[in-house]
Formats: structure tokens, sequence, C-alpha cells
């Protein structure tokens, strides 16, 4: 953060923070949110330190199509409670690995909705409301899955709806291509849902690939999707090993590296290879800069094309 | 690539991309989900040849691929150069929340479990939903989506009795719940429902009157008994079921050489 002013000339404030500054603001039991989608725009170096921290029961929002970021927050026993309706890596892992682990051994709280329910819940907390009202899911076992939907009868016209209730973020975590220092923030690509987690966010940190200046920003100021993250984290590579629009493609042989460590878990109970994928790539590179030394600069490069 | 002949017979996942471009028409609002080889050439195979009004969701992105010469296929929903053709982008949030665009819609989706009302489930597998004995991929869009389009399609991988049963253990995606026509409106859901499912065996509708799932027609090489025997309820079962048509040639052209070139039917 930059000085407060000491000449009568005010002074705007850099938002730039360091990952450790940013998880600061997150405390155990706290819902924290993960923006992106299945294979791409993960604040990963975000993850990585909260597993490194050793956070423990937090309600994980994931993405409406969340991939193997929260796969691995599970794994690593951070999530007590998980908000998404669905985790997986499509081709790489039909189901997160993890996740699937955790359910069927009942160490994780499966907060079950679909996506248009997901962004019911965001779009309530948005709001400042209690509840949204959404119309499919009547007739279905969702509100006996997650008694926190109820069924109700539309007090206009006494149509049978669902309550969606309202699913506040306290502290949202994004990756973006750009942001000037003030933390407007801005994607190449639609961004998928992360505006409707920032919406919902008490507070929203998001990564970026490049911290560019204000004038930049100006150029185009409908391409803004977050206008004033709380902070803003310089993160080359910083979604590594998925995918960053307009940067780089996602690193499938990691990728698939990390569901062969949480499968074995998963099918053999066996946390061997987990923990060593944990060591690593999580408890080992001290920093950002680390982690990425590890990947290797050959390795790095040949994600920057198709 | 091209080493499949043209002449060479189509294959089962050519035969079942096809009934699902037969019962699209033009105009209808379809997405192509990465990863859904099936239904991604269904959709493709009725705008190429009859669809010129379509509109097609690919990679979250609004597009009209008739004149594009060949259709690349991408493995990842994700992936940028999927977003080629965008003429708009859907963001994810407006796509799931703005639901008057799909009343054209035609949607597709798989299922763990089917019952004989085409009520269906991507929840999991055990009554304890706790302590789920096989956890399920959660229901992504699929609940709404089975919902405010005007129809949809459940399509199967494979065609078995741990698949299709007499009931489902949740119901993620809603069918016709315990039958009739009226199952749906009668709880305030827009008509529409599930019509076909298809599988690598057989297609199978609903019987007017009560909903309940019935055999259409088998594919070549497939007998009515080879479904009922891996079907585990009843079928309605009509007096004479016909063979699933073929692809005509000009379709299965079109379906090598423009939409699946590298052959994800055909293996």
């Amino acid at each position: 953060m930059a000085e407060e002013p000491t000449s009568s000339q005010p002074v705007r404030k850099s938002r730039v923070l360091d990952v450790a500054a940013a998880v600061a603001h997150v405390e155990d039991g706290m819902t924290v949110a993960i923006g992106g989608f299945i294979n791409s725009s993960h604040p990963m170096i975000v993850v990585r330190e909260l597993i490194r921290r050793g956070f423990r029961q937090l309600t994980i929002v994931g993405a409406a199509s969340s991939g193997l970021e929260c796969d691995l927050l599970i794994a690593a026993g951070v999530a007590k409670r998980i908000v998404a309706p669905y985790i997986g890596a499509e081709g790489l892992a039909a189901i997160g690995p993890g996740f699937r682990a955790a359910a069927e051994r009942g160490q994780i709280e499966v907060f079950e909705l679909d996506e248009a329910m997901y962004y019911a819940a965001l779009r309530a907390a948005a709001q400042r409301v209690p509840f949204n009202p959404w119309r499919s899911g009547v007739g279905t076992s969702f509100p006996e899955i997650n008694p926190a939907i109820k069924v109700f009868k539309d007090p206009c016209n006494g149509e049978t709806l669902l309550a969606i209730p309202a699913v506040n973020i306290d502290v949202a975590f994004l990756h973006a291509a750009t942001s000037d220092i003030y933390g407007n923030v801005q994607y190449v690509g639609h961004a998928y849902g992360d505006r409707a987690i920032y919406a919902a966010a008490d507070m929203t940190f998001v990564q970026v690939e490049h911290v560019v200046s204000n004038e930049e920003i100006r150029k185009d100021p409908l391409r803004t999707v977050v206008a004033g993250a709380d902070g803003v984290i310089r993160a080359r590579f910083g979604s590594h090993p998925y995918a960053s629009p307009g940067h780089y493609i996602e690193d499938k042989d990691h990728i698939k590296e990390y569901v062969r460590a949480a499968t074995a878990w998963t099918k053999d109970n066996d946390r061997g290879s987990l923990t060593a994928y944990l060591d690593r790539w999580v408890f080992g590179p001290k920093d950002h800069v680390e982690y990425l030394e590890r990947v290797g600069l050959r390795a790095l490069l040949s994600l920057d094309e198709y | 690539m091209t080493a499949t002949s043209a002449a060479a017979p189509a294959t089962i996942k050519e035969i079942m991309a096809t009934v699902l471009a037969r019962d699209l028409v033009d105009g209808d609002w379809v997405e192509v989900g990465a990863n859904l080889p099936v239904p991604r050439a269904g959709v493709l195979l009725a705008h190429l040849t009859r669809g010129p009004n379509m509109t097609v969701m690919i990679a979250m992105t609004k597009a009209n691929v008739l004149t594009e010469p060949v259709i690349e296929e991408f493995e990842l929903i994700t992936d940028q150069r999927a977003m080629r053709w965008a003429e708009a982008y859907y963001i994810h949030n407006d796509l799931v929340e703005n639901m008057k665009f799909r009343r054209k819609g035609v949607f597709f989706a798989g299922a763990l479990q089917i019952d004989p009302y085409g009520n269906s489930n991507l929840i999991g597998i055990g009554t304890d939903h706790a302590k789920l004995k096989f956890r399920g991929p959660g229901a992504i869009g699929v609940c709404n989506a089975t919902v405010m389009n005007s129809r949809f399609h459940l399509i199967l991988n494979s065609h078995d009795k741990r698949v299709l049963v007499p009931k489902c253990d949740f119901i993620s995606a809603f069918g016709w719940g315990s039958g009739g026509n009226d199952a749906r409106t009668k709880i305030g859901l827009p008509a529409g429902g599930p019509r076909y499912v298809v599988t690598p065996l057989c297609v199978m509708d609903f019987e007017d009157g009560s909903k309940r799932m019935r055999l259409k027609s088998v594919h070549a090489g497939v007998s009515v008994g080879d479904v009922v025997g891996t079907t585990g309820f009843d079928l309605v079962i009509p007096e004479s079921v016909p063979q699933t048509e073929a692809p005509t040639a000009a379709e299965l052209n079109v379906l090598r050489t423009r939409i699946d070139v590298r052959g994800a039917l055909r293996r």
C-alpha cells in the first residue's frame, strides 16, 4: 500500500499487494470464493497459499463450473463445505477425484445446487435480500438434499417456486488479464461468471497477469469487469496449471499428474501420491517464483501457443 | 483422417447423432457442448444441412457456422480457439439467468440414472446424501436447462440396468414425474420435457398419455430382446419396432468431412 499523503496534495492509493497480504483477510470458518471456469482462470497462487497457511473449515464457493482448484482445496483439507454445481475437468477428469473421495467418505458437506440456483444464490447476496426465487428445481430432490432451499408459494400469483438462499461471500479471489494499480480489472474474453462472484462478495482480490497503466484501462472502459478490486496481486502465470485467456493455455500434463495423485486416494484410500503432489507443488516452493522454477521455463513457454 | 471411406457404413455414434439432428428444426437455439461428441455432431449436422437460421452456442459464444468449410472440434469448453466464430459472448451468469431465449432452445443431457418417466440423476448413487456410495459430477446446468428449453434429449454412452432404473436415488432433472401429459404443467413447469432417450442400442420416446418410456426404434443389428434384457424396467413395446434410420450418404459426407474430421464418432 502507498504511504499516507504527507503533503497537502492528496494521493490516490495503490491497491497492489502480495498474496500473503490478500490472504490475511481470510479467517477459518469464512466463506471464500474462487473464480474461473473448469480448466481456466483460477487464482492458483491464492489457492496454494490457502493450503500452505493451513486454513481449515472454510466454505468454498467454486465457480458455476469448478475445476480441480476446488478439488485440490478439498483434498488438502481446507474446505469444510463446498458450494459448486460441478467439480471436474471435462475429459481430463469427468468428476473431481478428491471431491469424489471426500463426498463418499462424508468428509465434505456439499451445498447441492445447479448453475441457475448458484447464480440465484449469488444474486440474492448481491441484492442484499435473503433469497431469490427460481422455478427450475420444483419437483426434484434439491429441497431434500439441500435443506437451505425452500419450496414456497409466491405471494403475487400463488405459484410454487423455490427460494434459493443468499450465499454471501466474505472474500472472493479471481484471476484476470490486467488491472491498473487502482483495481480496475480487465479480462480477455467474457470472464465466465466472475462478475456474479464479485457482486456477491464483501471483498475481492484479483490476481492479474500484468499491472498496466491507468491510461491503458481508460482506452476501453467497457472492458473493465471488476471496477475497484480491494486488492490486485501481480501474478504472471498465476493460473497455472489452468489457462489464462490471451496469455497461455492449460498445462494438461500437470493437470493429469494431479488427477493421478488424487485418484489413488479415491480408489485405494492411499494418500501417498497426493501428499507427494502437495509437497512438490504446494508446500515445497517458498513462493510463486519458486513454483514457476519447478514448472520450468521450457514447459511454461510451451503453453504460450496452441 | 479421411482413411474412413465415405462409403463405410455409419457407426453407432453417427446414427445417434443423426437421430438428434433430425429432431432439430431451423431456428432452434442449441448448445454445442464440449466433450459431448454425439450431441455436438447432431447439432452441427442439422445446422449445416437444413438449419441455416439456427443459433449454435459454441464455447459460450453465439455462432452461426453455416459457411465454415470445417468446424474444428475442441476438447475443452474453455478453449479460446472455439470462440473464433463468436457473434456475441454469452457471459455465463447472463446465460443462466436470462431464460426467454431458451424458449426456442433444445438441450442434451447425460445421466447416472434415468427412470421410466425420464426423471434423471447426476447427483450420485446411494441413499444417504451425506455419504454417497458413488458421488456424481453434480447437476451442472442440467436442472434448469431441462426446464427452460423447449425440449431435451437424454443421451447415454451405455445401455444397461444400472442406468435405466425403476427409481432414481435422486432426481436432479425433472422428466415426466410420475407420468401423465400434465406432469410438468401441473407443478408450474413449462411444457416441453424429455423427448428422446438415445443409447447405443436404440431410441426411446415417451408414450402419449402415460408418458412412460417406449421403445421407438432399434439400431441396425440390435433386437428388441437386446433392449428389454438390458433395461431395468418394463418399457412400452409397440407391436412393430422399426430400425433407426441411418444417415443418408449426403449426411454422412457432411459428418465426416466438415463436422467430425478427427473421427470421434468413428472410434
